[in-house]
């Protein structure tokens, strides 16, 4: 007995130190965002102060002008993927056919080749399309990194649900629309958020595919944030990203929330 | 009635914009690279562009450099995070809140990454001040320089940092899906702890662990943003040379930056075989 | 091969009783099996002897020592579950081996023993195959070899032939059975099912509600049950209320010889296949209606109606007589059980 909660010991400790070590950084992150003086070699601020937020979301600014832009920005980016992404991932997880294999491997190739290469790539055609420092062409471009990951987590959610609920619902008389509204939409929901908001961290982090296929015209909140942290200012770029992290995380958790409150309600409805 | 057709219609969207863009993109890139740009007046199909870059010494330099810090950053994750998931499985507790906590660093972007590791590792970086109010340096100038390094310490503690909470929320999944009697059957066989992990469980993980390998290792090669924030001027990772050259007014410069993405993409469709191959690997045991 | 006993275990669960007071003798070389319905602490006493659940009270002796201080992996008493749990991830031969291993046994004889263990179970030519492309009578003979193939003190099976069809259920029992008796290894049978326990084991143990009601031979638990309870758990019987005087059991179907001297009120318990029916010319024992059959092939199952009370009985099949029409019962006194 006594072995095993010294055991168990053991393991809390390593588990509670190694999430120390990834959460002090952003503890660090927040103290820098409110500080206005901090010389070394001080280990904690000698002044704190709000001139990073009030500049952020002060009148004269445009950042949160541009933070929404790129809320809704991702979140087209979002709701093109999965509608792109289910019946895609319904392939792949349900039916067996020829070429599936080769198929699977092709969108999730691009989790693995680098973006960098492909907007190099189409860069020039995208001009020459005019879809380059448009809103459609850096959507577009944005696509490429989230498919992989929108058709990976449904294809495994299809997997596990198989077929035979929506043939149960088509034997029943319903339709195929009416058997994807009715059955399948909920059964994937759970999935739906967690491929979505994947999908939104990816396209809200992009730097260098907006920076790149977006010319400087399309300017969403990272391309914000970029030149402070590359010019070194802790204070402003520690602002722009905690106000960058905790606007995700109030997205995501919206997301979440509204899916499940809309399902829920759905079953009480129809129960 | 045409139902053989219907998984290939259900995958067309996904297709046009796959084949549309990313292969597209990868063909325009590949056809540059052998100096075939009729827009700048490139005409001619030639590997002279090839032989240049692949002889040049910064090239291989910086090759080198990106495998260094892709193979670095991702067998840290993976033993870390393996090692998190583990601890977390083991100890268990009803709150759980560190079930979720660990994942925060998901949704922070690569820039913000490397921004964290600027704050903590910079000579004035909250690292060095603790040191010296511990009086272990005397000086700024005196804590090691872990960030613009040759060593590329910086780029990769960024990468793990990022890596770690995917690869743990990967195995965690598994590990707990893994039936907790199969570890009883191994302590009735005569199996102790550590050989239950080293046998049953490790090898159960192990496609997982491989698969994120992979993702960690190619993400680390190709992206642009950490080693652009926080690594050497030489040698340069080779996104951002490519970036470089790309950015060249001079555009029948192109190609030279094209053999680059090549390279870049050639190593990692050898990755995605593998990546696949790890994906057989699963299903075999799931049968 | 060990004499195991177990002594006084009793374990709770969340404030819940789980098994009371539990004592068990099961000698060398014996097989004995533990019988119970699902959720009667069958499998609970069998992790706690293999040491995967702790007891809140009690004792277990190997040979008359305490193995409860002895960790699971050390205890060499090892269970085959009912659903096999071979590692996905190896080989038939790697998951026979696999004790061995841990036991760090050298290659060598390791791959004797494997070797040995595949012709034992007859699984030569499936060696390199992995669980998942095995059907399920070979998953558990791969089970059974793997517990086996580290010489147990003490093998524990766990409803071990639940999964299987009918037909390959009968053969591996059968099997298993050889097995035993031939290595002489100390043995635990769980089952809920009663035939198998009868058929296969030295002395059956029968669990109810987390303590062991009856622990004797096959013969005495089904001819003398120990109470009400056990008897129900073998099946449908008749109970019939009545009194004892003076030798006789009197009760609204009549007067019987009873083999049973105290004088009270007492409930007697014929098993169906005790009574015998023959036509109502016959001129013996007990007149009576018939009011419902069922064909079950080489038997039929009647119920009889006796001054309004339902005999129910097993005929065999050439016995056919029409619902509604009457028949003379014979009841076997001689066997009947009185409580």
């Amino acid at each position: 007995m006594k072995r095993m909660k010294r055991r168990e010991l053991i393991f809390k400790v390593i588990t509670y130190t190694l999430i120390f070590l990834l959460l002090f950084p952003l503890v660090v992150l927040v103290v820098w965002s409110f500080t206005k003086n901090w010389p070394w070699p001080n280990i904690i601020p000698r002044e704190f102060g709000l001139r990073g937020i009030k500049y952020v979301f002060g009148p004269s600014s445009k950042s949160l002008k541009i933070l929404l832009f790129s809320l809704w920005l991702s979140s087209v980016v979002t709701i093109v993927t999965l509608l792109i992404s289910i019946p895609a991932a319904k392939a792949l997880g349900v039916y067996d056919f020829k070429g599936r294999r080769i198929f699977k491997m092709l969108v999730l190739a691009p989790v693995i080749v680098p973006s960098v290469a492909v907007s190099m790539g189409i860069h020039v055609t995208f001009i020459r399309l005019g879809l380059a420092n448009t809103f459609l062409g850096v959507v577009l471009v944005h696509l490429i990194p989230c498919i992989p990951y929108g058709i990976r987590i449904l294809t495994n959610v299809f997997e596990i649900i198989g077929e035979s609920m929506e043939m149960q619902a088509r034997v029943l008389g319903a339709n195929p629309v009416k058997a994807f509204l009715y059955i399948t939409l909920p059964l994937i929901s759970p999935g739906l958020v967690s491929a979505g908001s994947l999908i939104f961290i990816v396209s809200f982090s992009q730097y260098f595919l907006t920076f790149l296929i977006g010319g400087g015209k399309i300017i969403t909140f990272p391309m914000l944030m970029f030149p402070y942290i590359q010019s070194g200012d802790r204070m402003m770029a520690s602002m722009y990203s905690v106000v960058f992290i905790v606007s995700s995380l109030i997205f995501l958790v919206i997301m979440e929330k509204t899916v499940k409150t809309y399902y829920k309600a759905e079953n009480y409805f129809y129960i | 009635m045409y139902k053989w057709l219907k998984p290939y219609v259900l995958l067309l969207p996904a297709m046009m914009v796959i084949l549309g863009i990313f292969i597209f993109g990868l063909a325009m890139g590949l056809i540059q690279s052998f100096g075939y740009f009729p827009v700048v007046g490139l005409n001619k199909i030639t590997l002279k562009y090839y032989r240049e870059v692949l002889t040049d010494k910064t090239f291989l330099s910086s090759l080198g450099f990106s495998f260094y810090i892709s193979l670095i950053s991702s067998i840290m994750s993976v033993v870390i995070g393996v090692l998190l998931a583990y601890s977390i499985v083991q100890s268990e507790s009803k709150k759980g809140i560190e079930k979720v906590i660990y994942k925060l660093p998901i949704i922070v972007p690569h820039a913000v990454a490397a921004l964290l590791v600027y704050n903590i590792l910079s000579q004035s970086g909250i690292l060095a001040r603790i040191l010296y109010s511990f009086g272990i340096i005397g000086d700024q100038s005196e804590f090691p320089s872990l960030i613009f390094d040759k060593k590329g310490i910086g780029v990769i503690l960024a990468y793990i940092w990022k890596a770690i909470p995917f690869t743990t929320m990967v195995v965690y999944t598994v590990l707990s899906n893994i039936n907790d009697r199969l570890l009883e059957v191994a302590l009735n066989l005569g199996a102790d702890r550590r050989q239950v992990f080293w046998y049953v469980l490790l090898p159960l993980i192990m496609p997982s662990i491989f698969s994120c390998f992979i993702i960690i290792f190619a993400f680390s090669f190709g992206a642009f943003e950490v080693p652009y924030l926080l690594g050497p001027t030489s040698p340069k990772a080779l996104p951002v040379k490519a970036y470089i050259e790309y950015n060249n007014p001079d555009l029948t410069h192109r190609p030279y930056s094209m053999v680059i993405n090549m390279s870049l993409t050639f190593i990692s469709v050898i990755l995605v075989w593998l990546y696949h191959k790890s994906f057989k690997l699963i299903s075999r045991y799931d049968g | 091969m060990s004499k195991l006993e177990l002594k006084n275990i009793s374990k709770r669960f969340d404030g819940k009783s789980v098994l009371k007071d539990v004592s068990l003798v099961v000698n060398e070389g014996e097989m004995i099996s533990l019988l119970g319905p699902s959720g009667c602490g069958k499998t609970t006493t069998l992790k706690i002897i293999a040491g995967l659940v702790e007891p809140d009270s009690g004792d277990i002796l190997l040979d008359g020592e305490s193995i409860l201080d002895v960790p699971v992996e050390k205890r060499g008493t090892v269970i085959v579950f009912q659903d096999y749990l071979l590692f996905p991830h190896m080989t038939v031969e790697e998951n026979i081996g696999f004790g061995l291993k841990m036991a760090k046994v050298d290659k060598a004889k390791r791959v004797k023993r494997v070797r040995e263990m595949i012709d034992l179970v007859q699984l030569t030519g499936h060696e390199k195959k992995y669980p998942g492309e095995l059907s399920g009578g070979q998953k558990q003979r791969v089970a059974v070899a793997r517990a086996l193939a580290v010489e147990p003190r003490v093998l524990l099976l766990d409803e071990p032939f639940s999964n299987l069809d009918a037909r390959l259920r009968e053969s591996m029992r059968e099997f298993v059975c050889d097995l035993q008796r031939k290595l002489g290894i100390t043995t635990i049978l769980v089952t809920h099912d009663r035939e198998e326990a009868l058929m296969t084991s030295n002395k059956v143990a029968v669990m109810l509600e987390g303590s062991i009601e009856q622990f004797g031979t096959p013969e005495q638990i089904y001819k003398k049950p120990a109470s009400l309870d056990i008897a129900n758990f073998f099946g449908e019987k008749n109970y019939i209320e009545g009194t004892i005087e003076n030798g006789m059991f009197k009760c609204k179907i009549g007067k019987f010889k009873a083999n049973h001297n105290i004088s009270s009120k007492v409930k007697a318990m014929i098993r169906p296949e005790e009574v015998e029916l023959f036509p109502k010319s016959a001129d013996t024992g007990v007149l009576g209606k018939v009011k419902r059959k069922k064909f079950a092939g080489d038997r039929i199952y009647y119920t009889i109606l006796v001054n309004d009370t339902e005999i129910r009985c097993i005929t065999k099949s050439e016995k056919d007589f029409k619902i509604g029409e009457t028949v003379a019962a014979k009841i076997d006194f001689g066997n009947v059980v009185f409580f």
